[in-house]
């Protein structure tokens, strides 16, 4: 039994007069795909920005590793190994492809003191082009290196993201609605670099209300309504389940048909 | 542009700065030494501006103080060389305790908050008679016993050799992209693991450093000193030069000191009057409606190299490939 890279325990946070999260509990294992779904304003990227450390939480601790991180600001928890994506894209417009994704090495370097030496390499030295240009190659945008990210279309730039997030070799990676402006075919390559992660042995935390991605991509799920988990469980499980059909699903299809 | 071009031009930009006391007469000179002195301070808006994206308008605070800390030292017969490390050291630590609550302050209310800093300065240089001798002016100030022709190629030397840092550091380093990742979002650049607080720290001191800089320089050319050349007006003259440079370019910064400073004097043809400022505003109003990326954005344009596909394009596939991922196993 090996332990949960990412542990919430009773988490809440309240915004004014608003309830947002309301005791979450959430455990997440090392390779393992995590979806998170529920209806709109449940509180999910809430929850993401309370595991980032956007939102500092009211009650409830969050371990990562086993260490405590509730308490530590969003670039010290990156460097521990919390890497996002933005539901609302995030990047550097004027900056090129390149730099963006090279904007993520700050997660690995900056965990160190010494990180800070090196800082005046050239972009072009081995120990940042080589990972860059891989996350490059594994996201499928390699020949977009040097173009600005203004001059993207919309669903390239999730994959710019996804890059910036590979080369931090996070051990939990958030995307918060990756799918969203995907065509088909980026939604399959998508899926493989998922599916990749996990298998290096990421935790993936998937916010989508693709249900169809979800139930093919994700291990478990948990599923919270009014910033409350109404159910944690497979796929399958979701599926019969019927406060999760009463909060969200209807009538839709979340596991692979039999 | 070819890259054998773009340095072409380069050397006959270098060379062109260098015959400059060759063409001009002392009044000239004169002039061009103050302009490269200048560039140092813009250069400074250049880092903390065009780089990490924060709006100062006390940098003629920075200024004043490395100016004053070497004229009166200096005055006080401590030997020119300390007192010039001290007139660059005192405002590079005055950046990161003025940064430590500024850098928290965003946008608009960080501007407000420097120029508050700024207007400090000159107050205190004005009203602080016993040392500073406020508006009677610092008179007596030591120098390095240089002539004027050498003035020049020392400012021209430390001119182009912080504009060739500023440019590496900006266009091919990672810490390039560390201080842009915080101007263009703090949020993603926080989730990326850029500590941003750290980051506009580290702006401001170098900002205080190279502005304290310009400041030791001032002093020790002019060899006398007044609070009105400190005064607030003089952090929106630095801007102005920043901005028709195009905030963020180093070439444009130098190029613009260059031109902003010697354009008021040339139009002295037109007399003592009004309409040389009129002018003068106009030549800067028509600059930013025609060239809104500045001066730098025009050269960067001109000078935009051919497009070399990257190494690795001509063989990568559209789908990732599997095992391509960089991970920790655990």
């Amino acid at each position: 039994m090996t332990n949960p890279v990412l542990q919430l325990t009773g988490v809440s946070k309240r915004f004014g007069g608003v309830q947002a999260l309301q005791g979450i509990d959430l455990a997440g294992k090392a390779g393992e795909v995590h979806g998170l779904i529920g209806p709109n304003g449940a509180g999910k990227s809430t929850l993401i920005g309370c595991i980032t450390g956007v939102n500092r939480i009211d009650a409830g601790e969050i371990r990562l590793r086993g260490d405590r991180i509730e308490a530590l600001p969003v670039h010290r928890r990156a460097r521990m190994g919390v890497a996002r994506t933005f539901q609302k894209i995030r990047l550097a417009q004027q900056l090129t492809v390149f730099e963006n994704v090279a904007t993520g090495l700050a997660a690995r370097r900056f965990a160190k003191a010494s990180g800070w030496w090196g800082v005046l390499a050239p972009l072009s030295s081995a120990s940042i082009s080589e990972p860059v240009e891989q996350a490059l190659l594994a996201t499928g945008i390699a020949d977009l290196a040097d173009e600005k990210v203004a001059s993207l279309p919309y669903g390239k730039r999730h994959f710019v993201e996804l890059a910036r997030n590979l080369v931090a070799e996070p051990d939990v990676v958030l995307l918060d609605e990756p799918a969203t402006g995907l065509t088909d075919d980026e939604r399959e390559r998508l899926s493989t670099l998922v599916r990749q992660m996990a298998r290096r042995g990421t935790l993936v935390i998937l916010v989508e209300h693709d249900l169809d991605l979800v139930g093919r991509l994700c291990d478990t799920v948990t599923v919270i309504e009014y910033g409350r988990r109404i159910f944690n469980g497979t796929p399958a499980e979701a599926q019969e389940n019927e406060a999760v059909i009463r909060a969200y699903l209807g009538s839709a299809k979340l596991a692979k048909e039999a | 542009m070819s890259d054998a071009s773009i340095w072409l031009i380069r050397i006959l930009f270098v060379a062109f700065l260098a015959a400059i006391p060759f063409m001009v007469d002392a009044y000239w000179l004169n002039m061009a030494i103050l302009a490269l002195i200048y560039s140092l301070v813009v250069y400074s808006i250049t880092v903390l501006t065009g780089f990490t994206g924060l709006l100062s308008f006390g940098q003629a605070g920075f200024v004043g103080l490395g100016a004053y800390i070497y004229g009166v030292m200096s005055v006080k017969g401590v030997p020119p060389v300390a007192a010039a490390a001290w007139g660059i050291v005192l405002p590079t630590i005055v950046g990161f305790l003025l940064g430590l609550p500024a850098a928290r302050l965003r946008g608009h209310y960080m501007a407000i908050g420097t120029l508050g800093f700024g207007v400090l300065v000159a107050q205190l240089l004005n009203n602080m008679v016993d040392v500073t001798r406020g508006p009677m002016g610092l008179l007596g100030i030591k120098s390095f016993g240089l002539d004027r022709v050498t003035w020049f190629y020392c400012v021209l030397a430390l001119a182009l050799v912080l504009l060739a840092a500023l440019e590496y550091l900006d266009r091919r380093t990672f810490l390039g992209v560390v201080l842009k990742s915080v101007k263009y979002d703090e949020i993603s650049a926080s989730a990326c693991g850029v500590g941003v607080f750290g980051v506009k720290l580290l702006a401001f001191s170098a900002s205080a450093f190279l502005a304290g800089t310009c400041g030791v320089l001032l002093a020790a050319y002019m060899k006398f000193l007044t609070p009105d050349l400190f005064l607030s007006a003089e952090s929106f003259r630095y801007l102005m030069m920043a901005v028709v440079g195009g905030v963020g370019s180093a070439t444009g910064a130098l190029v613009s000191t260059l031109i902003l400073t010697g354009v008021p004097e040339a139009l002295r043809a037109f007399g003592e009057t009004n309409v040389r400022l009129l002018v003068y505003g106009l030549m800067v109003l028509f600059v930013l409606w025609f060239l809104p990326g500045g001066i730098g954005g025009l050269i960067d344009r001109l000078m935009a190299p051919r497009r070399k596909p990257r190494r690795t394009s001509a063989s990568a596939p559209q789908a990732p490939k599997a095992d391509t991922v960089p991970g920790r196993v655990s």
